[in-house]
């Protein structure tokens, strides 16, 4: 009995391409792309401190980008990020203690992190618009 | 009220997805496909007689013999003619249709881990899983990222290698009793909802670290054994075993992501013994 040669490599059944997006892998998936992104926005943040330490003129520059509309979408979004990672890096924390763990229990904590990060970016752009004028 | 409730808030993972923004993720067919894996249109096989029943399964094809890409058949199914499971109809399609599909099955009671593919984009077992729960048409892969022999029967020799490395059998160093080794009631629950493990993959096979990391990352199901054999109060070979864990791939490429818990046919939960794993590696340096 001699094994036949094989011709070809045998195809890797797909993954990614068809496997149903859940909560589960999309709360997950979420939190990389807004640990990513808060961390591009750190490197904005830098840059209006630097306008703002480099001179009036400066300032006024980077104040007015901010100020446009595509500017606060951008703020905006960087807003509701920052909570969303805040609140799922706080899920994380509690599953490392072993709790939470049942099913219900998961989902649960997902869509609450879901509404409060929604919540808390409503706020703070209620709350700085009525502080800040 | 209650209809949303069941809809957004998942309490078993036997629950069929009823409400999903989205079927699969937004990238294309063919991302990070490689050329032998792309798969091709293939046939639509009618039903053999007129039947007024009638559902269309789209089931992935894949000859070895013959050269060609994995393809994507579409079968019509008689539903008066057929029992109620997903099992059924395929080997309703063996049987009547074309007898070259090739599929893995045995107890047809969910107890052997078989019949275990990608139905609907989830990972659950054939036999377990009602027709009528699933889409229009439906849709049948193999399980998900694994090197395909054929149709549905993928190769599960790096799983199976992966589950031996983790030793799972019992470990002792004591002087062997004159009886058996005893364990209390409440020892003995703490293997519960662990040693019921089927070994069908379906965890792994979901879990998308293992999906880039499969290499090196142990994955759910071999996580799950893992913590088996830790919390059984007879085995004596902890240190070991966690001095075999404790290691950036094999344990900690777990992201807690859970698609492993919401996937598993007998309810059972790997995130959680994955994240007590972590909790007693953490808890042995203090």
């Amino acid at each position: 009995m001699s094994n036949p040669t094989p011709t070809r490599a045998r195809p890797l059944s797909p993954n990614i391409q068809i496997y149903r997006p859940q909560l589960t892998s999309v709360l997950s998936i979420l939190n990389r792309i807004t640990g990513i992104l808060l961390s591009a926005f750190a490197v904005v943040m830098v840059v209006w401190l630097i306008a703002a330490a480099w001179g009036p003129q400066s300032y006024a520059v980077v104040q007015g980008a901010i100020a446009s509309w595509i500017g606060q979408f951008v703020l905006f979004g960087a807003t509701f990020a920052f909570f969303l990672h805040l609140c799922g890096g706080i899920r994380h924390l509690v599953w490392d203690t072993v709790h939470g763990f049942e099913l219900r229990s998961i989902y649960i904590s997902g869509w609450a992190v879901v509404a409060v990060s929604v919540l808390l970016t409503v706020a703070a752009w209620v709350a700085s618009a009525s502080l800040g004028g | 009220m209650p209809e949303l409730r069941t809809t957004m808030i998942i309490e078993s993972s036997a629950q069929v997805p009823r409400a999903t923004l989205l079927k699969r993720f937004p990238v294309p067919r063919n991302f990070g496909v490689a050329p032998e894996s792309r798969i091709g249109r293939g046939k639509t096989w009618l039903a053999p007689r007129v039947a007024s029943r009638i559902r269309t399964f789209e089931i992935y094809r894949y000859d070895p013999d013959s050269g060609e890409n994995p393809r994507l058949d579409a079968f019509e199914v008689d539903l008066d003619d057929c029992g109620p499971m997903v099992l059924d109809a395929l080997i309703w399609i063996k049987n009547k249709v074309d007898s070259t599909l090739t599929f893995r099955r045995s107890c047809r009671e969910g107890i052997c881990g078989s019949c275990a593919m990608n139905i609907d984009g989830t990972n659950w077992l054939a036999c377990t899983r009602f027709i009528s729960d699933l889409a229009t048409p439906a849709t049948i892969y193999p399980l998900a990222n694994l090197r395909i022999v054929k149709d549905l029967v993928p190769d599960l020799t790096h799983l199976f290698a992966q589950y031996a490395a983790i030793e799972p059998w019992l470990k002792t160093k004591t002087a062997e009793p004159e009886r058996e080794r005893l364990q209390s009631t409440e020892e003995r629950s703490k293997i519960d909802g662990y040693y019921e493990c089927i070994l069908c993959f379906c965890c792994t096979s979901g879990c998308p670290s293992h999906w880039w990391n499969g290499d090196r990352f142990f994955g759910p199901a071999v996580l799950l054994q893992a913590w088996r054999w830790l919390t059984d109060s007879r085995d004596e070979a902890k240190m070991e075993r966690l001095d075999n864990l404790e290691d950036p791939f094999r344990l900690y490429r777990c992201h807690t992501i859970l698609n492993c818990t919401r996937t598993c046919p007998k309810g059972l939960n790997p995130g959680k013994a994955i994240a007590e794993i972590k909790k007693m590696v953490i808890e042995r340096r203090s």
